[in-house]
Protein backbone atom coordinates (compact mmCIF):
# COMPACT_ATOMS: atom_id res chain seq x y z
CA UNK A 1 0.00 0.00 0.00
CA UNK A 2 1.34 3.41 -0.97
CA UNK A 3 2.37 5.87 1.73
CA UNK A 4 1.67 9.53 1.11
CA UNK A 5 3.59 12.41 2.61
CA UNK A 6 2.84 16.13 2.46
CA UNK A 7 6.12 18.01 2.17
CA UNK A 8 6.10 21.80 2.53
CA UNK A 9 8.49 23.75 0.30
CA UNK A 10 8.70 27.44 1.21
CA UNK A 11 7.63 30.10 1.80
CA UNK A 12 11.32 30.34 2.77
CA UNK A 13 13.41 27.56 1.35
CA UNK A 14 16.98 27.08 0.18
CA UNK A 15 15.87 26.42 -3.42
CA UNK A 16 13.45 29.34 -3.61
CA UNK A 17 14.46 32.90 -4.36
CA UNK A 18 10.95 34.12 -3.82
CA UNK A 19 8.34 33.81 -1.05
CA UNK A 20 6.29 31.01 -2.53
CA UNK A 21 4.84 28.00 -0.76
CA UNK A 22 4.19 24.56 -2.21
CA UNK A 23 2.64 21.60 -0.53
CA UNK A 24 4.02 18.62 -2.41
CA UNK A 25 2.14 15.38 -1.84
CA UNK A 26 4.45 12.46 -2.50
CA UNK A 27 3.89 8.77 -2.87
CA UNK A 28 7.19 7.69 -1.35
CA UNK A 29 9.60 9.82 -3.44
CA UNK A 30 7.26 10.57 -6.36
CA UNK A 31 5.31 13.83 -6.42
CA UNK A 32 1.64 13.09 -7.06
CA UNK A 33 -0.08 16.35 -6.17
CA UNK A 34 0.83 19.99 -5.62
CA UNK A 35 -0.79 22.98 -3.98
CA UNK A 36 0.67 26.45 -4.56
CA UNK A 37 0.28 29.52 -2.38
CA UNK A 38 1.54 32.83 -3.72
CA UNK A 39 0.01 35.24 -1.22
CA UNK A 40 2.97 36.54 0.75
CA UNK A 41 3.99 39.80 -0.90
CA UNK A 42 0.87 41.63 -2.02
CA UNK A 43 1.71 45.34 -1.82
CA UNK A 44 -1.43 46.94 -3.23
CA UNK A 45 0.40 48.54 -6.14
CA UNK A 46 -2.62 48.55 -8.47
CA UNK A 47 -4.64 50.35 -5.82
CA UNK A 48 -1.88 52.87 -5.20
CA UNK A 49 -1.60 53.56 -8.93
CA UNK A 50 -5.24 54.67 -9.08
CA UNK A 51 -5.46 56.56 -5.81
CA UNK A 52 -2.06 57.94 -4.79
CA UNK A 53 -0.23 58.71 -8.01
CA UNK A 54 -1.06 60.71 -11.12
CA UNK A 55 -0.92 58.74 -14.36
CA UNK A 56 2.49 60.13 -15.39
CA UNK A 57 3.97 59.16 -12.01
CA UNK A 58 2.58 55.66 -12.30
CA UNK A 59 5.33 54.50 -14.69
CA UNK A 60 7.84 55.09 -11.86
CA UNK A 61 5.68 53.22 -9.35
CA UNK A 62 4.98 50.35 -11.70
CA UNK A 63 8.72 49.86 -12.22
CA UNK A 64 8.94 49.03 -8.50
CA UNK A 65 6.73 45.98 -8.99
CA UNK A 66 9.87 44.01 -9.75
CA UNK A 67 13.61 44.55 -9.83
CA UNK A 68 14.14 42.03 -12.62
CA UNK A 69 11.33 43.01 -15.01
CA UNK A 70 11.31 46.71 -14.22
CA UNK A 71 11.88 47.68 -17.86
CA UNK A 72 9.06 45.40 -19.04
CA UNK A 73 6.57 46.87 -16.56
CA UNK A 74 7.44 50.49 -17.25
CA UNK A 75 7.36 49.90 -21.00
CA UNK A 76 4.01 48.09 -20.91
CA UNK A 77 2.50 50.77 -18.70
CA UNK A 78 3.89 53.57 -20.88
CA UNK A 79 2.41 51.88 -23.95
CA UNK A 80 -1.03 51.46 -22.40
CA UNK A 81 -1.00 55.09 -21.18
CA UNK A 82 0.03 56.26 -24.66
CA UNK A 83 -2.94 54.38 -26.11
CA UNK A 84 -5.27 56.21 -23.69
CA UNK A 85 -3.64 59.51 -24.67
CA UNK A 86 -3.70 58.60 -28.38
CA UNK A 87 -0.01 59.49 -28.44
CA UNK A 88 2.43 58.21 -31.08
CA UNK A 89 6.00 58.09 -29.81
CA UNK A 90 9.12 58.76 -31.95
CA UNK A 91 10.66 55.82 -33.81
CA UNK A 92 13.99 56.37 -32.05
CA UNK A 93 12.25 55.91 -28.69
CA UNK A 94 10.73 52.63 -29.93
CA UNK A 95 14.16 51.35 -30.94
CA UNK A 96 15.62 52.35 -27.58
CA UNK A 97 12.80 50.60 -25.74
CA UNK A 98 13.66 47.42 -27.65
CA UNK A 99 17.33 47.85 -26.76
CA UNK A 100 16.52 48.11 -23.04
CA UNK A 101 14.01 45.25 -23.15
CA UNK A 102 16.50 42.89 -24.80
CA UNK A 103 19.33 43.76 -22.41
CA UNK A 104 16.85 43.08 -19.61
CA UNK A 105 15.96 39.73 -21.17
CA UNK A 106 19.64 38.73 -21.33
CA UNK A 107 20.33 39.45 -17.68
CA UNK A 108 17.06 37.82 -16.54
CA UNK A 109 17.63 34.65 -18.58
CA UNK A 110 21.19 34.37 -17.30
CA UNK A 111 19.98 34.76 -13.72
CA UNK A 112 17.50 31.94 -14.27
CA UNK A 113 20.11 29.71 -15.92
CA UNK A 114 22.53 30.26 -13.07
CA UNK A 115 19.89 29.22 -10.54
CA UNK A 116 18.97 26.14 -12.52
CA UNK A 117 22.66 25.18 -12.39
CA UNK A 118 22.78 25.90 -8.65
CA UNK A 119 19.59 23.95 -7.90
CA UNK A 120 20.92 21.09 -10.03
CA UNK A 121 23.98 20.91 -7.80
CA UNK A 122 26.41 22.55 -10.25
CA UNK A 123 27.75 25.37 -8.08
CA UNK A 124 30.67 26.25 -10.38
CA UNK A 125 28.34 26.78 -13.33
CA UNK A 126 26.11 28.96 -11.16
CA UNK A 127 29.04 31.23 -10.32
CA UNK A 128 30.32 31.29 -13.89
CA UNK A 129 26.91 32.22 -15.33
CA UNK A 130 26.43 34.94 -12.72
CA UNK A 131 29.88 36.33 -13.53
CA UNK A 132 29.12 36.39 -17.26
CA UNK A 133 25.75 38.02 -16.55
CA UNK A 134 27.57 40.95 -15.01
CA UNK A 135 28.33 42.22 -18.54
CA UNK A 136 24.63 42.74 -19.22
CA UNK A 137 24.19 44.48 -15.86
CA UNK A 138 26.99 46.92 -16.69
CA UNK A 139 25.45 47.64 -20.09
CA UNK A 140 22.06 48.32 -18.51
CA UNK A 141 23.70 50.70 -16.05
CA UNK A 142 25.48 52.50 -18.88
CA UNK A 143 22.24 52.83 -20.86
CA UNK A 144 19.78 53.63 -18.07
CA UNK A 145 21.93 55.02 -15.25
CA UNK A 146 20.90 52.33 -12.74
CA UNK A 147 21.70 48.68 -12.20
CA UNK A 148 18.24 47.66 -11.05
CA UNK A 149 15.42 50.22 -11.05
CA UNK A 150 15.87 51.65 -14.50
CA UNK A 151 12.88 54.00 -15.00
CA UNK A 152 13.91 54.01 -18.65
CA UNK A 153 10.53 54.02 -20.41
CA UNK A 154 8.34 56.97 -19.58
CA UNK A 155 4.97 58.04 -20.95
CA UNK A 156 5.83 59.45 -24.38
CA UNK A 157 9.17 57.72 -24.97
CA UNK A 158 12.35 57.03 -23.01
CA UNK A 159 14.09 58.99 -20.27
CA UNK A 160 17.61 59.05 -21.78
CA UNK A 161 19.05 59.02 -25.26
CA UNK A 162 21.79 56.58 -26.28
CA UNK A 163 25.19 58.26 -26.29
CA UNK A 164 27.64 57.15 -29.04
CA UNK A 165 30.24 55.92 -26.54
CA UNK A 166 27.61 53.79 -24.78
CA UNK A 167 26.50 52.37 -28.16
CA UNK A 168 30.12 51.41 -28.89
CA UNK A 169 30.52 49.93 -25.41
CA UNK A 170 27.42 47.77 -25.93
CA UNK A 171 28.65 46.46 -29.30
CA UNK A 172 32.12 45.67 -27.94
CA UNK A 173 30.94 43.96 -24.77
CA UNK A 174 28.27 41.95 -26.56
CA UNK A 175 31.02 40.34 -28.65
CA UNK A 176 32.71 39.27 -25.44
CA UNK A 177 29.41 38.01 -24.01
CA UNK A 178 28.61 36.05 -27.18
CA UNK A 179 31.68 33.81 -26.82
CA UNK A 180 30.81 33.23 -23.16
CA UNK A 181 27.21 32.30 -24.02
CA UNK A 182 28.48 29.92 -26.74
CA UNK A 183 30.52 28.17 -24.05
CA UNK A 184 27.50 28.05 -21.73
CA UNK A 185 25.40 26.48 -24.50
CA UNK A 186 28.02 23.73 -24.83
CA UNK A 187 27.93 23.06 -21.09
CA UNK A 188 24.15 23.16 -20.68
CA UNK A 189 23.73 21.07 -23.83
CA UNK A 190 26.17 18.29 -23.12
CA UNK A 191 27.38 18.20 -19.52
CA UNK A 192 26.65 14.70 -18.28
CA UNK A 193 25.90 15.44 -14.60
CA UNK A 194 23.66 18.39 -15.52
CA UNK A 195 21.76 16.21 -17.98
CA UNK A 196 20.85 13.82 -15.14
CA UNK A 197 19.11 16.67 -13.31
CA UNK A 198 17.62 18.44 -16.34
CA UNK A 199 16.83 16.07 -19.21
CA UNK A 200 13.36 14.54 -19.02
CA UNK A 201 12.73 16.35 -15.71
CA UNK A 202 9.72 18.60 -15.07
CA UNK A 203 8.35 17.99 -18.55
CA UNK A 204 5.09 19.35 -19.86
CA UNK A 205 3.58 18.37 -23.19
CA UNK A 206 2.69 20.84 -25.94
CA UNK A 207 -0.98 20.04 -25.50
CA UNK A 208 -0.90 20.57 -21.73
CA UNK A 209 1.04 23.81 -22.13
CA UNK A 210 -1.64 25.09 -24.50
CA UNK A 211 -4.53 23.74 -22.43
CA UNK A 212 -3.15 25.45 -19.32
CA UNK A 213 -2.33 28.68 -21.20
CA UNK A 214 1.38 28.62 -20.41
CA UNK A 215 3.45 31.56 -21.62
CA UNK A 216 7.08 32.50 -22.18
CA UNK A 217 10.06 30.15 -22.26
CA UNK A 218 8.02 27.51 -20.42
CA UNK A 219 5.54 27.33 -23.32
CA UNK A 220 8.13 27.72 -26.09
CA UNK A 221 10.21 24.88 -24.60
CA UNK A 222 7.15 22.67 -25.12
CA UNK A 223 6.82 23.78 -28.74
CA UNK A 224 4.00 26.32 -28.30
CA UNK A 225 4.70 29.25 -30.66
CA UNK A 226 3.63 31.96 -28.22
CA UNK A 227 5.83 35.05 -28.08
CA UNK A 228 4.14 38.43 -27.83
CA UNK A 229 6.94 40.00 -29.86
CA UNK A 230 5.30 38.23 -32.80
CA UNK A 231 1.98 39.95 -32.07
CA UNK A 232 2.87 43.55 -31.25
CA UNK A 233 4.57 44.94 -34.33
CA UNK A 234 2.18 47.90 -34.07
CA UNK A 235 3.79 48.96 -30.78
CA UNK A 236 7.45 48.13 -31.35
CA UNK A 237 9.14 47.23 -34.68
CA UNK A 238 10.24 43.74 -33.64
CA UNK A 239 10.47 42.27 -37.12
CA UNK A 240 12.48 45.22 -38.46
CA UNK A 241 15.17 44.52 -35.86
CA UNK A 242 15.41 40.80 -36.56
CA UNK A 243 13.20 39.12 -33.98
CA UNK A 244 12.73 35.39 -34.47
CA UNK A 245 10.97 32.97 -32.20
CA UNK A 246 12.91 30.17 -30.46
CA UNK A 247 11.17 26.84 -29.97
CA UNK A 248 12.15 23.50 -28.45
CA UNK A 249 10.10 20.33 -28.18
CA UNK A 250 11.19 18.53 -25.02
CA UNK A 251 9.14 20.61 -22.58
CA UNK A 252 11.57 19.70 -19.77
CA UNK A 253 14.11 21.65 -17.71
CA UNK A 254 16.76 21.07 -20.37
CA UNK A 255 14.49 22.43 -23.14
CA UNK A 256 13.76 25.52 -21.05
CA UNK A 257 17.52 26.06 -20.59
CA UNK A 258 18.03 25.79 -24.33
CA UNK A 259 15.21 28.21 -25.14
CA UNK A 260 16.68 30.80 -22.78
CA UNK A 261 20.23 30.37 -24.08
CA UNK A 262 19.16 30.65 -27.72
CA UNK A 263 16.97 33.64 -26.90
CA UNK A 264 20.02 35.37 -25.45
CA UNK A 265 21.68 35.00 -28.87
CA UNK A 266 18.55 36.38 -30.59
CA UNK A 267 18.50 39.30 -28.13
CA UNK A 268 22.13 40.08 -28.94
CA UNK A 269 21.37 40.12 -32.65
CA UNK A 270 18.38 42.41 -32.06
CA UNK A 271 20.51 44.80 -29.97
CA UNK A 272 23.18 45.00 -32.68
CA UNK A 273 20.51 45.68 -35.30
CA UNK A 274 18.92 48.36 -33.12
CA UNK A 275 22.22 50.18 -32.66
CA UNK A 276 23.21 49.90 -36.30
CA UNK A 277 19.79 50.99 -37.58
CA UNK A 278 18.94 53.53 -34.87
CA UNK A 279 16.95 56.34 -36.50
CA UNK A 280 17.71 59.97 -35.72
CA UNK A 281 15.20 62.15 -33.93
CA UNK A 282 13.75 62.94 -30.53
CA UNK A 283 13.29 60.30 -27.83
CA UNK A 284 10.13 61.62 -26.25
CA UNK A 285 6.79 62.99 -27.45
CA UNK A 286 4.97 65.57 -25.37
CA UNK A 287 1.23 65.93 -24.86
CA UNK A 288 -1.04 67.68 -22.41
CA UNK A 289 -3.89 65.25 -23.03
CA UNK A 290 -5.48 63.25 -20.24
CA UNK A 291 -6.11 59.50 -20.39
CA UNK A 292 -9.54 58.53 -21.66
CA UNK A 293 -11.22 55.23 -22.48
CA UNK A 294 -9.80 51.75 -21.92
CA UNK A 295 -6.85 49.98 -23.49
CA UNK A 296 -4.78 46.84 -23.17
CA UNK A 297 -1.15 46.07 -23.94
CA UNK A 298 0.67 42.76 -24.15
CA UNK A 299 4.45 42.70 -23.94
CA UNK A 300 6.92 39.83 -23.94
CA UNK A 301 8.77 40.13 -20.62
CA UNK A 302 11.65 37.71 -19.93
CA UNK A 303 9.24 35.25 -18.28
CA UNK A 304 6.53 35.59 -20.90
CA UNK A 305 3.41 37.57 -21.63
CA UNK A 306 2.97 40.67 -19.48
CA UNK A 307 -0.49 42.26 -19.73
CA UNK A 308 -1.57 45.74 -18.68
CA UNK A 309 -5.17 46.99 -18.73
CA UNK A 310 -5.89 50.65 -18.01
CA UNK A 311 -9.04 52.70 -17.89
CA UNK A 312 -8.95 56.49 -17.86
CA UNK A 313 -11.64 59.04 -17.10
CA UNK A 314 -10.03 62.24 -18.38
CA UNK A 315 -8.50 63.09 -15.02
CA UNK A 316 -4.94 62.83 -13.71
CA UNK A 317 -5.85 59.59 -11.93
CA UNK A 318 -6.62 56.31 -13.65
CA UNK A 319 -9.93 54.61 -13.00
CA UNK A 320 -8.36 51.13 -13.00
CA UNK A 321 -4.98 49.58 -13.70
CA UNK A 322 -4.61 45.83 -13.95
CA UNK A 323 -1.26 44.07 -14.28
CA UNK A 324 -1.03 40.38 -15.16
CA UNK A 325 2.48 38.97 -14.85
CA UNK A 326 3.77 35.92 -16.76
CA UNK A 327 4.48 33.94 -13.59
CA UNK A 328 0.80 34.33 -12.69
CA UNK A 329 -0.26 32.77 -16.01
CA UNK A 330 2.16 29.91 -15.58
CA UNK A 331 0.98 28.77 -12.13
CA UNK A 332 -1.47 26.13 -13.49
CA UNK A 333 1.17 24.66 -15.85
CA UNK A 334 3.80 24.80 -13.13
CA UNK A 335 1.67 22.76 -10.75
CA UNK A 336 1.33 20.08 -13.45
CA UNK A 337 5.07 20.09 -14.20
CA UNK A 338 5.89 18.67 -10.77
CA UNK A 339 3.64 15.66 -11.00
CA UNK A 340 5.32 12.34 -11.67
CA UNK A 341 8.78 13.65 -10.79
CA UNK A 342 11.00 12.65 -7.88
CA UNK A 343 11.00 14.99 -4.90
CA UNK A 344 14.76 15.48 -5.38
CA UNK A 345 14.06 17.10 -8.76
CA UNK A 346 11.82 19.81 -7.28
CA UNK A 347 14.58 22.45 -6.85
CA UNK A 348 15.68 22.27 -10.51
CA UNK A 349 12.05 22.37 -11.68
CA UNK A 350 11.33 25.41 -9.53
CA UNK A 351 14.38 27.27 -10.84
CA UNK A 352 13.54 26.44 -14.45
CA UNK A 353 10.05 27.89 -13.93
CA UNK A 354 11.84 31.18 -13.12
CA UNK A 355 9.12 32.41 -10.76
CA UNK A 356 8.76 36.09 -9.99
CA UNK A 357 6.47 36.60 -7.03
CA UNK A 358 7.04 40.34 -6.80
CA UNK A 359 5.31 40.57 -10.18
CA UNK A 360 2.70 37.92 -9.42
CA UNK A 361 1.41 39.27 -6.12
CA UNK A 362 2.17 42.97 -6.72
CA UNK B 1 -9.44 45.15 -28.91
CA UNK B 2 -12.72 43.46 -29.75
CA UNK B 3 -15.31 43.85 -27.00
CA UNK B 4 -18.26 41.47 -26.58
CA UNK B 5 -20.85 42.47 -23.98
CA UNK B 6 -22.90 39.65 -22.47
CA UNK B 7 -25.45 39.11 -19.71
CA UNK B 8 -23.76 37.40 -16.76
CA UNK B 9 -25.77 34.20 -17.11
CA UNK B 10 -24.57 33.73 -20.71
CA UNK B 11 -20.85 34.15 -20.02
CA UNK B 12 -19.88 30.49 -19.57
CA UNK B 13 -21.97 29.38 -22.55
CA UNK B 14 -20.62 32.07 -24.90
CA UNK B 15 -16.99 31.68 -23.82
CA UNK B 16 -17.46 27.92 -24.18
CA UNK B 17 -18.59 28.38 -27.79
CA UNK B 18 -15.71 30.76 -28.54
CA UNK B 19 -12.74 29.20 -26.74
CA UNK B 20 -10.65 26.42 -28.24
CA UNK B 21 -7.45 25.77 -26.33
CA UNK B 22 -5.37 25.16 -29.45
CA UNK B 23 -6.61 28.35 -31.13
CA UNK B 24 -7.03 30.82 -28.29
CA UNK B 25 -4.89 31.89 -25.40
CA UNK B 26 -6.68 32.92 -22.20
CA UNK B 27 -4.88 36.01 -20.91
CA UNK B 28 -6.63 36.89 -17.66
CA UNK B 29 -9.88 37.81 -15.95
CA UNK B 30 -10.29 41.35 -14.65
CA UNK B 31 -12.91 43.37 -12.78
CA UNK B 32 -13.58 47.10 -12.64
CA UNK B 33 -15.61 48.74 -9.88
CA UNK B 34 -18.04 51.06 -11.68
CA UNK B 35 -19.62 52.31 -8.46
CA UNK B 36 -23.14 50.98 -8.91
CA UNK B 37 -21.98 47.64 -10.34
CA UNK B 38 -18.86 45.64 -11.17
CA UNK B 39 -17.77 45.01 -14.72
CA UNK B 40 -16.20 41.59 -15.20
CA UNK B 41 -13.84 41.09 -18.12
CA UNK B 42 -12.30 37.99 -19.68
CA UNK B 43 -9.43 38.54 -22.15
CA UNK B 44 -8.32 36.17 -24.91
CA UNK B 45 -5.66 36.31 -27.62
CA UNK B 46 -5.79 34.39 -30.88
CA UNK B 47 -2.77 32.30 -31.92
CA UNK B 48 -3.64 32.79 -35.59
CA UNK B 49 -4.39 36.52 -35.43
CA UNK B 50 -1.37 38.34 -34.01
CA UNK B 51 -2.27 41.44 -32.05
CA UNK B 52 -5.96 40.64 -31.73
CA UNK B 53 -7.39 40.66 -28.20
CA UNK B 54 -11.02 39.72 -27.51
CA UNK B 55 -12.67 40.91 -24.31
CA UNK B 56 -15.91 39.40 -23.01
CA UNK B 57 -17.59 41.77 -20.57
CA UNK B 58 -20.53 41.34 -18.20
CA UNK B 59 -21.93 43.35 -15.30
CA UNK B 60 -22.66 42.05 -11.85
CA UNK B 61 -23.83 43.20 -8.44
CA UNK B 62 -21.22 42.93 -5.72
CA UNK B 63 -23.20 40.26 -3.88
CA UNK B 64 -24.11 38.15 -6.91
CA UNK B 65 -22.61 34.68 -7.39
CA UNK B 66 -20.49 34.86 -10.52
CA UNK B 67 -20.23 31.72 -12.64
CA UNK B 68 -16.75 30.23 -12.98
CA UNK B 69 -15.36 29.64 -16.49
CA UNK B 70 -13.03 26.86 -15.29
CA UNK B 71 -15.30 24.27 -16.88
CA UNK B 72 -14.24 25.62 -20.29
CA UNK B 73 -10.89 27.29 -19.40
CA UNK B 74 -9.34 25.16 -16.62
CA UNK B 75 -6.42 27.52 -15.97
CA UNK B 76 -8.77 30.42 -15.13
CA UNK B 77 -8.89 29.36 -11.44
CA UNK B 78 -5.83 31.51 -10.69
CA UNK B 79 -7.37 34.71 -12.03
CA UNK B 80 -10.71 33.96 -10.37
CA UNK B 81 -9.07 33.34 -6.99
CA UNK B 82 -7.17 36.62 -7.21
CA UNK B 83 -10.33 38.61 -7.94
CA UNK B 84 -12.19 37.01 -5.04
CA UNK B 85 -9.51 38.43 -2.73
CA UNK B 86 -8.89 41.81 -4.30
CA UNK B 87 -12.34 42.75 -5.59
CA UNK B 88 -14.37 41.01 -2.88
CA UNK B 89 -16.66 39.24 -5.32
CA UNK B 90 -18.12 35.75 -5.09
CA UNK B 91 -17.06 33.40 -7.84
CA UNK B 92 -18.37 29.86 -7.99
CA UNK B 93 -15.90 27.40 -6.38
CA UNK B 94 -13.21 30.07 -5.84
CA UNK B 95 -11.89 30.42 -2.29
CA UNK B 96 -10.45 33.40 -0.44
CA UNK B 97 -6.81 33.41 0.61
CA UNK B 98 -4.89 33.02 -2.65
CA UNK B 99 -3.31 36.49 -2.74
CA UNK B 100 -4.32 37.85 0.67
CA UNK B 101 -4.77 36.17 4.04
CA UNK B 102 -7.90 34.02 4.33
CA UNK B 103 -9.20 36.18 7.19
CA UNK B 104 -8.46 39.50 5.48
CA UNK B 105 -11.52 41.70 5.72
CA UNK B 106 -12.47 44.04 2.91
CA UNK B 107 -11.65 44.24 -0.77
CA UNK B 108 -8.70 46.49 -1.65
CA UNK B 109 -9.73 47.25 -5.21
CA UNK B 110 -13.30 48.25 -4.42
CA UNK B 111 -14.01 51.96 -4.29
CA UNK B 112 -16.20 51.81 -1.18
Amino acid sequence: MATYYDIPVGAQHISLLEPLHFKLTTENEKIVDVEANVGYVHRGIEKACTTKFKFRQVSFVIGRICGLCSISHTTAYSQVAEKLLNLEIPLRAKYLRILALELDRIHSHMLCLSHVAENSGFEALFMRTMKDREISMELLEALCGNRVQYDYSIVGGVARDLRPEVAQMILTQLKELRSKVDDLIDIFQSNWSLSLKNKGIGAISREDAMRLNAVGPLARAAGVPVDVRNDTEDLLPWKQVGFEIVLENGGDVHARNMVRLKEILVSMKIIENVIQGLPEGPVVAETKALPEGEAVVRLEAPRGELFHYAKGNKTQFLERLKVKAPTFSNIPAFVEMFKGNEYASAPAIIASYDPCLSCTAR
Amino acid sequence: MRRIDLPLDKVVEEIGKFYQFDKHHFIVMNAVDLGDSIELQWFFADYAAPGEVTMFAARSDASQLIPSITSVVPSAWVAEAELVDLMGINIENAKKGFVLEEDFEGAPLRKK
